[in-house]
């Protein structure tokens, strides 16, 4: 079963029809106990960084989240603010502590070129920057649907497996482990998000 | 680099789908004329005029057409509190539409916004030629309602509150086919630095590149031009694709 991390924020319908349309069979869900038999958990994304914490701390999920990637190392999506929420800080409405899984912190998109607006909001290319299997079979930057006002800029490569350029590089997608994240939507992406999605749900 | 956008924006009136005409219904075509696999997003409208009417026909409709719809889906039509915009989530809905709530009420674009993000909040705004004198205003309530403000004053307040994108409709170019009111389009996307999206009077292929290149907008949007073309969003965006415009092909 595929946990998909109801933490009341989010567009966990959208998540979970991507799920199915792939093949899999997918829960939404609060519940510790249930997202602790899951084989792979999604967190997913939309809203804002402080809430999202607070909300995972309110429903005592941080725990069993903790529990399930880093001592039994349960592969785990982490989708645009979900993605964020693996970073170690963020400074959306001041100063909040994440989930600190991957090394970054999170910080205001600012595009060097003052006609680019914000939020970054359409379709943008991913370059792939180091072999990542939610890549396999997609192409070297394929278009992925984003939207977001905050970004995460880790140096290209490693743990960075992909990058968009935006008035400025910032990491896309994310793998440290078991862990991996993109700040764009596989879920609202089309054929390639669906692609990436079931390399995930398969391959990981 | 970004790509620019062709939205499709569908209304229903009690869970049906229809096309309007200066913001009146047109029931004469009714057909889904969406190519889901070419368009870029999708925004989808109550606007069902009705203040009793029941909003589960709505959600109903959303939760089928969400079920296979993997581009981004916008919803909206009578937010008024943030149990409708929970509701509006949970039904399918990536990101949400205001309009008369924000109106009524413009602190609703600061409550979506601290929960859910500013990217999360479109704010729509209906505007008419003044009369006699230069200048647009904005028309709340279905277009019906008088609200003083400018259209550019009203986005830039609104980027103020945390909405993440403008969606400027034309109340005089709905249905006209005549091409999006430039001037309008670029009006709001000179006050505000979040993306604009332009709605009403696109009748053929050129007016989407017009509205990007003259108008200013990151995304064309259509409600009515596909119920009298067999051709697809697939050719439109080829032929933007073209004039130069970098779309998602």
């Amino acid at each position: 079963m595929i946990g998909i991390i109801d933490y009341g924020l989010g567009n966990l319908t959208s998540v979970l029809g991507a799920v199915t349309k792939v093949g899999f069979d997918g829960v939404i869900s609060s519940d510790p106990g249930e997202l602790a038999d899951c084989e792979k958990l999604i967190l997913p994304g939309v809203g804002a960084f402080p809430e999202g914490m607070a909300n995972l701390n309110d429903r005592g999920l941080v725990d069993v989240l903790d529990d399930q990637v880093r001592q039994r190392r349960v592969p785990i999506l982490g989708i645009c603010l979900g993605f964020q929420l693996l970073g170690n800080n963020s400074t959306e409405f001041g100063e909040t502590d994440g989930l600190g899984w991957i090394d970054a912190p999170v910080t205001v998109l600012t595009p060097d070129d003052a006609a680019l607006r914000v939020p970054h909001v359409g379709w943008n290319e991913v370059l792939q920057a180091s072999d990542c299997v939610l890549f396999d079979g997609i192409d070297d930057g394929a278009l992925f649907y984003f939207v977001h006002t905050y970004k995460m800029e880790l140096p290209s490569g490693g743990v960075a497996v992909g990058t968009c350029d935006y008035g400025g590089r910032f990491t896309a997608a994310v793998q440290n482990g078991n862990v991996f994240g993109t700040q764009f939507h596989p879920e609202k992406s089309q054929q390639c998000g669906l692609a990436l999605l079931r390399n995930f749900l398969e391959k990981t | 680099m970004l790509r620019n956008r062709l939205v499709t924006v569908l209304t229903f009136n009690e869970g049906t789908l229809f096309r309007t005409k200066l913001f009146e219904p047109d029931y004469r075509y009714t057909h889904n004329f969406v190519d889901s696999w070419s368009v870029d997003e999708i925004v989808m409208l109550d606007v069902s005029r009705d203040p009793t009417h029941d909003k589960q026909s709505f959600y109903d409709v959303v939760t089928q057409f969400a079920k296979e719809c993997f581009v981004p889906l916008a919803v909206g039509g009578g937010i008024r509190s943030m149990e409708d915009v929970r509701q509006m989530m949970a039904v399918g809905g990536d990101k949400v539409v205001v309009n008369s709530g924000a109106v009524e009420r413009p602190e609703l674009i600061t409550e979506i916004a601290e929960a859910y993000g500013s990217q999360c909040v479109v704010l729509s705004i209906d505007a008419r030629k003044k009369d006699g004198e230069d200048g647009y205003e904005v028309f709340s309530h279905f277009a019906g309602q008088a609200t003083g403000m400018t259209p550019a004053d009203w986005a830039r307040r609104g980027q103020e509150l945390g909405a993440g994108e403008v969606l400027i409709t034309s109340v005089e170019r709905d249905g006209s086919l005549q091409g999006y009111d430039l001037a309008l389009c670029r009006q709001v996307a000179d006050a505000v630095s979040v993306p604009v999206l332009g709605l009403a009077g696109a009748g053929n292929w050129k007016h989407f590149v017009e509205g990007i290149e003259q108008g200013g907008l990151s995304a064309v949007c259509t409600q009515n031009i596909y119920h009298f073309t067999e051709t697809s969003i697939a050719s439109a965006k080829k032929f933007m694709d073209r004039k130069g415009i970098r779309v998602r092909l």
